[in-house]
């Protein structure tokens, strides 16, 4: 059984817990301003917000509906528009109305549990974050302006507020309905399962991408639901060595103050990659074990050297290093009921350099069409140290072992770059897909790979030079 | 009435209007609540989840309807096994689709076997109704087709080729819908090739095109290419029929209340009155449901053999391969001009494939936006075995302009003369002269020389124009009533499929009964109400508002009547304003307008009242006086390192005659800009050439935009008097992407100095091009 607050509602249930929450809000609970526009986590217009408790901390996020199988959900706080209407407009409502936010209106309760969940982070009274907070939301009529005017507004509303921005307070505010008072209380109460570590049937964390390849198993079949397992989550750094649990989601990473300190750009790389839904739910152990080639965690922590831990349903430990771990497309060194979990790399220090690209058609919740990382060691203009890692141009996510090698030892100028391109192009094999030719995809690998020094060391490159040699 | 621009060359227009109608209202500075920024009457309901969308209704006993859809693209059905389905637990209903009702058919109307031939992948079959969801899901995989599988071609240049698999054996033909693509009738086919068509409601070719070029002092030949856009509506088709012997009622995602019943009628031989429709909230369609479809066609089977009510809405992917699309083209363009720019000669040839579907024209923009006298078209369809095309936010004119103002562009270019000064040479629309001087002011526009920026990063502005002709329905009809308690209502079968058409029906009734938008209540999207016209062809503001506003007119007629004897008057000695009827020469001499409802000696007075053809005698299915046109001016900035453009930002002047509700306006145009970024820079449907599937029928790789892809947007609203109607109004939602694709594209040229000539313009499209134009130069 399956045990979690609905909006004010206290939910248990006996439905498969494979089944898509979206599907448990419209058809059981027959609350339909959750809509449902593509099914694949894609569109948002099945965000709902979710409130889980932290070491006794209520903190909400959205997630889509779609994509979360039911199990995800027990002993949380699930909340669908219908859960945020008061007698009045609530600020984030009252926006979009004031703003001309809406025309079709389909789309617009998504849009409005996203505003609202933005409202209860720190960035509230910021408008740009409030904005992209909107990320994961397609409208197809409006045109997006006056939704973002809606953003602001609200953002605007949250400026010069004192204090922190409490659920408490955000009741007494009229932006949340009064009964999220007593939600963290009622959270305690339900029973956690403490299950032992077993990995049955289908092995589920944020289930992002599970649920679009294999919704039908999913819905039948045995799951073990492995995105809120205590000991593979969370950041830890020791000596310098940082350990990222497998269930840790991209946006915890992204978060992490720890992580920020040492990658200065971290939010930015984070931005580009998928949406903010998504990012809430998807996890760093699940990025690598869906093996895409392009995946975007995957070639981050490439260039970095990371080290995974993987554990078998016996509880035995081995470490293998990720540049060991992608075998060939789709395949893994992953035995049979194994999983990762964790990831270990050494923190860049002082005179290293790291950077990640990506280029795709539209910027912003899309697969790219190549991306690539650079950890760099530099002393005096040599390279005494380099990791470059590509995507999507090669049938895994691809360290790229000669080009770094070759780099490694020479002078940071543009004939160490022009070389070790030549050296690069070699060693990769894009072919043509969907997503660009192969000339296409060697020609912006190319142009990612000069991006990185131009970024790194602006001063001692001009792209003219590189590129007209 | 007021006539022409204000500002520019605003006068006094003398007009005939029937007796029954309103006089004329001044311009909308003298106006209360029409021309304001009005909030959108829907919102409420819309913040809060609780509109209703087709997708939504949940009926009791209701079953869950699926569709069983070809997998391959094209073949004859050798035989159909549905007993399995049939006999799955929790199957109500299988039924096995007689004919298909979208895209073209033979004119015999003969079938050639017992079941339609597959002629693309995703091509309904069959389909059942089950208690959920998920058991029409298992139960829809129990169906067995036996094909005997044919050559199929889903490529526009290949489809044209002698030999290619052939779509229709036969000449067919295809209603247009009420979206507004042209589709001449009668036209012969050769192999897939259908056409040409020469002809318009503009007339067919004029000059001598031969004289023309031979006149011309310069002559511009080039090739343009345009994708296949989807629409995307966030709701996707769908319907929910409660067939109830005979007595039906069909819950409708629909841009047309009128045709799904009266397609529903006509497949089930049932009267038009036994058949309701109603579509109170729709979550868009841009083009793509004016009619009832095969899945509405089966989902009434489905609940005629049920006996229940079937809800049968369709997925994202069946939305993208079956739901309607725009259609590619490849547009062969030919110009003459002399050195001061004056046009002799256009050639347009075309051919553009709507699947298995006619309409793949490309729009009379050419004939009809710029003078030149002589002018030629040849518009050909190509059948392929892809899902049939449907209207998409005007038809034909977004694929026609990208050609034909690249192509003006490339003749100033040759000039050496800023595009704007050619355009205001060659062009001799009233409106878009204002639109182009208010739109350039706006902008700053000064011409730049192409390719000049330095470094990496390009800037770059371009400017295009956009022609829409003003279209007229007469089947606008719109009821008013008034109770006792004060309560004013509207009702028309009219749907509001998110334009906003609540909203300027409840403004214009509010203006004329001098109350608040807030005062009426609007019912709509239900065929019990009047007739009302499709939400297509930028027709339904100008259409449906003069309906309203002279239904709340004749109400008014009566009220004062009612007034007069209360205040013990003439009729014509009292003025209403502001909520209060009183005595033109004694205002203490007063009654408000509740307390005269109140005391109305029956519980509800009704007026009802029709849109007229267009005073001064612009018939329907004529073009009236001026146009909605537009002009947009973008800039951009194109990443040569990476191909990756941004659209910076974008002026947009438009009119639409009298605007009503300047926000809702203003949206509109919003949004058409950003399909028109879409389509310019993202949207494409893929098909696989070796299996015929499309490649990307979803959203992650459909590429849609998102907020961040929304550049800084500024319209210029102009007001266009032309004392065609009560209201004098007209639509906006066609006029507003047309010109965006080649804004942008113009804009791109003038940032690095190459042009791209197919659509979408992807970072890697640039990329080439600009390698070939390095390597053009190092030659």
């Amino acid at each position: 059984m399956i045990e979690f607050i609905l909006n004010n509602k206290h939910i248990q249930t006996n439905e498969p817990p494979g089944m898509p929450l979206l599907d448990f809000i419209r058809y059981t609970m027959d609350l339909t301003g959750t809509k449902s526009g593509c099914r694949e986590g894609d569109c948002g217009a099945c965000t709902v917000m979710e409130g889980s408790l932290n070491n006794n901390e209520l903190k909400y996020k959205t997630i889509v509906s779609c994509l979360t199988p039911l199990g995800n959900v027990q002993g949380k706080h699930i909340v669908t528009v219908e859960g945020l209407n008061m007698n009045h407009l609530s600020p984030a409502q009252k926006a979009i109305v004031e703003q001309g936010g809406t025309q079709c209106g389909f789309c617009t309760p998504g849009f409005v549990v996203s505003l609202t969940s933005h409202s209860l982070t720190d960035d509230a009274g910021d408008p740009e974050k409030t904005r992209a907070a909107l990320d994961g939301n397609i409208c197809r009529c409006t045109g997006y302006k006056s939704i973002e005017r809606a953003a602001t507004a609200l953002a605007d509303s949250f400026s010069g507020r004192n204090g922190e921005n409490t659920l408490e307070q955000l009741v007494a505010t009229g932006h949340l309905p009064a009964y999220f008072n007593g939600i963290a209380e009622r959270l305690k109460k339900i029973r956690k399962l403490a299950e032992p570590m077993k990995t049955n049937g289908i092995l589920l964390a944020g289930g992002t991408d599970l649920l679009v390849q294999k919704s039908d198993e999913i819905a039948e079949g045995e799951l073990t639901f492995l995105q809120d397992k205590k000991e593979l989550k969370g950041i830890a750094v020791q000596d310098n060595i940082c350990t990222i649990g497998a269930a840790t989601t991209a946006a915890e990473i992204s978060g992490s103050a720890e992580l920020q300190a040492h990658f200065p750009a971290l939010q930015s790389h984070f931005k580009l990659i998928s949406s903010t839904p998504i990012r809430n739910m998807g996890t760093l152990g699940g990025n690598l074990v869906n093996a895409s080639p392009i995946g975007d965690l995957s070639i981050f922590f490439l260039a970095l050297d990371a080290e995974l831990k993987l554990q078998d349903n016996k509880g035995k430990q081995r470490r293998i290093s990720l540049k060991d771990f992608f075998l060939n497309y789709k395949k893994l060194a992953l035995k049979s009921r194994e999983i990762i979990e964790s990831l270990r790399f050494r923190l860049p220090e002082k005179d290293e350099y790291f950077n990640f690209e990506k280029v795709s058609k539209r910027q912003h919740l899309d697969i790219a069409s190549v991306n690539t990382a650079i950890h760099l060691h530099i002393e005096n203009d040599f390279i005494t140290k380099a990791a470059l890692a590509a995507g999507g141009v090669s049938p895994v996510p691809f360290f790229l072992v000669k080009t770094s090698k070759f780099l490694t030892g020479q002078r940071l100028d543009e004939a160490t770059l022009l070389q070790a391109n030549e050296i690069m192009q070699d060693e990769i094999s894009p072919i043509s897909d969907i997503r660009g030719s192969e000339a296409y995809k060697r020609l912006l690998l190319r142009q990612l790979f000069f991006a990185h020094f131009l970024t790194i060391k602006p001063e001692l490159f001009k792209l003219r030079n590189l590129l007209t040699k | 009435m007021p006539h022409g621009i204000p500002d520019y060359n605003l006068a006094t227009v003398e007009r005939e209007v029937p007796a029954t109608e309103p006089p004329a209202w001044e311009v909308n500075d003298k106006l209360k609540v029409v021309g304001k920024r009005i909030k959108r009457t829907d919102a409420l309901a819309k913040v809060t989840g609780t509109a209703v969308f087709t997708a939504d209704v949940q009926l009791p006993g209701m079953l869950y309807g699926k569709m069983f859809r070809a997998g391959i693209p094209h073949a004859k059905i050798k035989s159909i096994d549905v007993s399995a389905a049939q006999n799955y637990p929790g199957v109500f209903a299988v039924h096995v689709l007689e004919e298909m009702i979208e895209g073209a058919n033979p004119k015999s109307g003969e079938k050639s076997s017992r079941y339609p031939d597959i002629k693309y992948a995703g091509q309904p079959i069959a389909g059942l109704a089950a208690v959920s969801a998920d058991v029409a899901e298992e139960a829809i995989r129990l169906i067995k087709v036996e094909y005997e599988a044919l050559d199929f071609v889903v490529d526009l240049d290949e489809a044209r080729k002698p030999g290619a698999p052939v779509v229709f054996a036969t000449d067919v033909d295809q209603e247009a819908s009420d979206g507004g693509e042209d589709i001449e009738q009668g036209l012969k086919s050769s192999g897939n090739v259908r056409g040409p068509s020469t002809r318009s409601f503009y007339g067919g070719p004029r000059g001598d095109l031969e004289k023309g070029f031979a006149e011309a002092e310069l002559i511009i030949e080039r090739t343009y290419r345009t994708q296949v856009q989807t629409h995307c509506p966030l709701e996707t088709h769908g319907v929910v029929v409660d067939y109830n012997q005979g007595d039906v009622t069909v819950f409708a995602s629909t841009q047309s209340t009128k045709n799904t019943r009266n397609d529903f009628a006509k497949a089930f031989g049932l009267p038009k009155s036994r058949v309701r429709v109603i579509s109170e909230y729709t979550g868009g369609g841009f083009g793509a449901k004016h009619a009832l479809g095969n899945f509405g066609v089966m989902a009434g089977h489905l609940s005629k053999i049920s006996g229940r009510p079937v809800k049968l809405m369709l997925d994202r992917k069946e939305e993208h391969i079956s739901a309607g699309n725009r259609p590619n083209s490849v547009q062969f363009m030919k110009l003459g001009a002399k050195k001061d720019g004056m046009l002799t000669a256009l050639k347009q040839l075309s051919y553009g494939t709507a699947g298995v579907g006619l309409g793949a024209g490309v729009g009379r923009i050419a004939q009809a936006m710029y003078d030149c006298p002589n002018f030629k078209t040849g518009q050909y369809d190509v059948f392929t075995n892809a899902g049939p095309g449907a209207a998409f936010r005007a038809p034909g004119n977004v694929q026609g302009a990208f050609a034909l103002e690249q192509l003006i562009d490339e003749l100033a270019v040759e000039l050496d003369m800023d595009p704007l000064a050619l355009r205001e040479k060659i062009d001799k629309s009233m409106i878009r002269k204002v639109e182009r001087e208010r739109g350039a002011r706006r902008f700053g526009w000064t011409h730049k020389k192409a390719g000049s920026d330095k470094g990496p990063v390009k800037k770059g502005i371009g400017v295009a124009q956009a022609h829409w002709p003003r279209i007229v329905n007469l089947d606008s009809t719109v009821e008013v009533r008034v109770m006792r308690d004060g309560a004013v209502e509207v009702r028309s079968a009219v749907q509001d499929i998110g334009t906003g058409t609540k909203t300027v029906l409840a403004q214009v009734v509010a203006e004329e009964l001098g109350l608040q938008t807030e005062d009426v209540t609007v019912l709509i999207g239900d065929t019990l109400f009047p007739i009302g016209p499709s939400s297509g062809g930028s027709i339904v503001t100008g259409a449906i508002t003069p309906a309203a506003r002279n239904a709340a007119y004749k109400m008014k007629q009566k009220l004062f009547e009612l007034a007069a004897e209360k205040l013990e008057t003439d009729a014509g000695n009292i003025l209403l304003e502001a909520g209060t009827f009183a005595l033109k020469n004694d205002a203490e001499k007063k009654i408000s307008f509740k307390d005269l409802l109140r005391r109305m000696r029956v519980e509800q007075l009704t007026e009802t009242a029709s849109r007229s053809d267009d005073y001064g005698g612009f018939m329907v299915g004529t073009i009236g006086h001026g146009e909605l046109g537009s002009v947009q001016f973008a800039e951009v900035s194109v990443d040569t390192e990476t191909g990756f453009v941004q659209v910076e930002r974008m002026v947009a002047a438009h009119s639409c005659g009298r605007p009503i509700n300047i926000g809702q306006i203003e949206s509109q145009i919003n949004g058409g800009i950003i399909m028109g970024i879409a389509y310019a820079l993202y949207e494409d449907r893929v098909i696989d050439k070796s299996t015929g599937h499309q490649l990307n029928p979803n959203i992650d790789q459909y590429k849609m935009p998102f907020s961040f892809e929304v550049p800084d947007i500024q319209i210029e609203l102009i007001e266009d008097y032309g004392g065609r109607s009560s209201t004098d109004a007209s639509g906006i939602g066609e006029p507003a992407n047309i010109a965006t694709a080649p804004a942008v594209a113009n804009a791109i040229y003038n940032a690095i100095g190459v042009r791209i000539y197919d659509l979408p313009i992807t970072p890697a499209k640039i990329i080439a091009a600009l390698n070939n134009a390095k390597n053009k130069n190092d030659e």
